[in-house]
């Protein structure tokens, strides 16, 4: 592993670098992400990102800016308690995925993209990562992570019990888009060169292999950052010794830890009740 | 208001969309009081709870309370906390210090003191690093009565404290609030389902029927 490290490096140090900031970041947010259960709002967000990106090419504008305002537009319409016009957030999130992934295509046909840049826009290549977009990914994720740790006790207790939290005096929905917005900004950073699936993975993946290991908050989020840095270095490694695509690769290396993570807590419990059997009898 | 209330609550209506869930609700909580809501399932204890608790939005009538100055000690139901979140009893606890340090602020030494001891009034010294989950029903009605009591609050606000506890661990939690209201003075302002453990304890009750209120002695139950 350490070997294909070293090559991954020297052959493609942005795509690395990149790999594993988007992993670290992401797999931290998106502890919040399962434990909200809000799992579905990371596949829309990397739909209304890359359909910010499109339209961004499309106006020649910058595509962290599109993505950016579509989706902190689209992450304040979603924070919002929609309680009151009794429709499940999970139906307001679907309906916005289908519109921002049909939009998206639509927005690619009516433009002069050849297919490469189509796909890349759609599906992402880390390995295409280049400096400027190391840069600007930097820029934005760097802030978001340490804005989501320095945060993380409101945003914790306002998800765990919101009107507790309410009566001692804390503003729930002002820390609930603080974490949103940090969602919001990471996933439209980092869509443009991981792609949907990629930053849908880093999102459920890691922090879902954590949740089964772990019994409290930081070490699971160390947990899960930590295999999402072991899943993209696993996943970069194949896909240059095999001549696979990154982003998939690494999506199935993180799938592949999660199963072991499974089997290990099984594992884990069958011992554990071995144990009480033997000192029962 | 009369001079020794702390809570008064004067013609309050309130309705989710059409339907009236509480009707002309009037009464007074005594400063030091043992004051249960009683009533059937949906009669409105919890609604009437949370409206006092500015949660919910009453559509008429006047409520007075001390809870923007000085936030009372809430006690939701077992079921508002997720067993899914992965907190120990201490993270839990520590929750009830944020009025005290706010975002910005470690925990200092005294406030570790407030966890300690409110931990140890409910009984559970010693559980400080089991998970929720691991935590027995009562053991998890305790933990949260202990975040609404490490800042020391004037008003305890109980939501079905005993909901789904065995005879026993209900008696125990209520002894629990009894003393907490000698010792310390404590208001506690509950709702609770059942009525004959009550007996003894309360000098008056609340009861809810069809959104209305009804201030009666418990002996009479």
């Amino acid at each position: 592993m350490f070997d294909g490290l070293v090559r991954a490096w020297n052959l493609f140090p942005n795509a690395l670098a990149a790999a594993l900031l988007i992993a670290v970041v992401c797999s931290a947010l998106g502890v919040f992400v399962l434990l909200k259960r809000v799992v579905f709002i990371g596949i829309t967000l990397s739909e209304i990102a890359a359909l910010g990106i499109a339209l961004s090419m499309a106006f020649e504008l910058p595509p962290i800016l599109g993505a950016g305002i579509l989706t902190l537009a689209s992450v304040t319409m979603l924070a919002a308690p929609l309680e009151s016009v009794r429709l499940p957030k999970d139906a307001v999130m679907g309906t916005v995925f289908v519109l921002a992934s049909g939009l998206a295509i639509l927005v690619v046909a009516r433009s002069g993209f050849g297919l490469h840049e189509v796909k890349t826009l759609l599906y992402g290549d880390i390995i295409l990562t280049s400096p400027a977009d190391l840069a600007v990914m930097a820029a934005v994720l760097l802030p978001v992570f340490a804005a989501f740790l320095l945060f993380l006790r409101p945003i914790l207790y306002c998800s765990l019990d919101r009107d507790a939290a309410r009566v001692m005096g804390m503003r729930v929905m002002f820390w609930e888009l603080v974490y949103f917005y940090c969602l919001g900004l990471a996933v439209s950073s980092a869509s443009k060169t991981a792609g949907g699936l990629l930053v849908f993975c880093y999102l459920v993946v890691p922090p879902a292999a954590g949740l089964l290991l772990m019994k409290r908050l930081i070490p699971l989020m160390l947990v899960s950052t930590g295999l999402a840095v072991v899943a993209t270095i696993l996943g970069i490694t194949w896909s240059l010794n095999h001549d696979l695509p990154a982003n998939q690769t690494i999506a199935v290396a993180a799938c592949v830890l999660l199963v072991g993570a499974f089997l290990l807590r099984a594992g884990k419990h069958r011992l554990i009740r071995r144990r009480n059997d033997v000192q029962e009898h | 208001m009369s001079a020794e209330a702390i809570i008064a609550c004067m013609g309050v209506y309130v309705y989710y969309g059409q339907e009236e869930i509480l009707r002309d609700v009037t009464f007074e909580v005594k400063r030091g009081a043992f004051f249960p809501l009683v009533g059937p399932n949906g009669a409105g204890k919890s609604t009437l709870l949370k409206v006092l608790l500015g949660l919910v939005r009453c559509a008429q009538g006047r409520i007075n309370t001390p809870f923007d100055r000085h936030p009372p000690g809430y006690v939701p139901q077992q079921a508002s906390i997720d067993p899914m979140y992965p907190v120990t009893l201490r993270d839990i606890v520590a929750m009830g210090l944020y009025p005290r340090t706010g975002w910005w602020r470690r925990r200092v030494s005294e406030a570790r003191r407030s966890m300690a001891e409110a931990i140890n009034r409910v009984g559970l010294s010693g559980h400080e690093s089991k998970s929720f989950l691991e935590l027995s029903g009562g053991m998890r009605q305790k933990t949260l009565i202990a975040r609404a009591l490490v800042n020391g609050p004037d008003v305890l606000v109980l939501d079905e404290p005993t909901a789904g506890l065995d005879e026993e661990s209900q008696r125990e939690v209520l002894t629990h609030l009894m003393r907490l209201k000698e010792e310390h003075g404590t208001t506690v302002l509950m709702a609770h389902h059942g009525e004959y453990l009550l007996n003894g304890l309360a000098e008056e009750v609340c009861e809810i029927q069809h959104g209305r209120v009804l201030l009666r002695k418990p002996s009479d139950v």
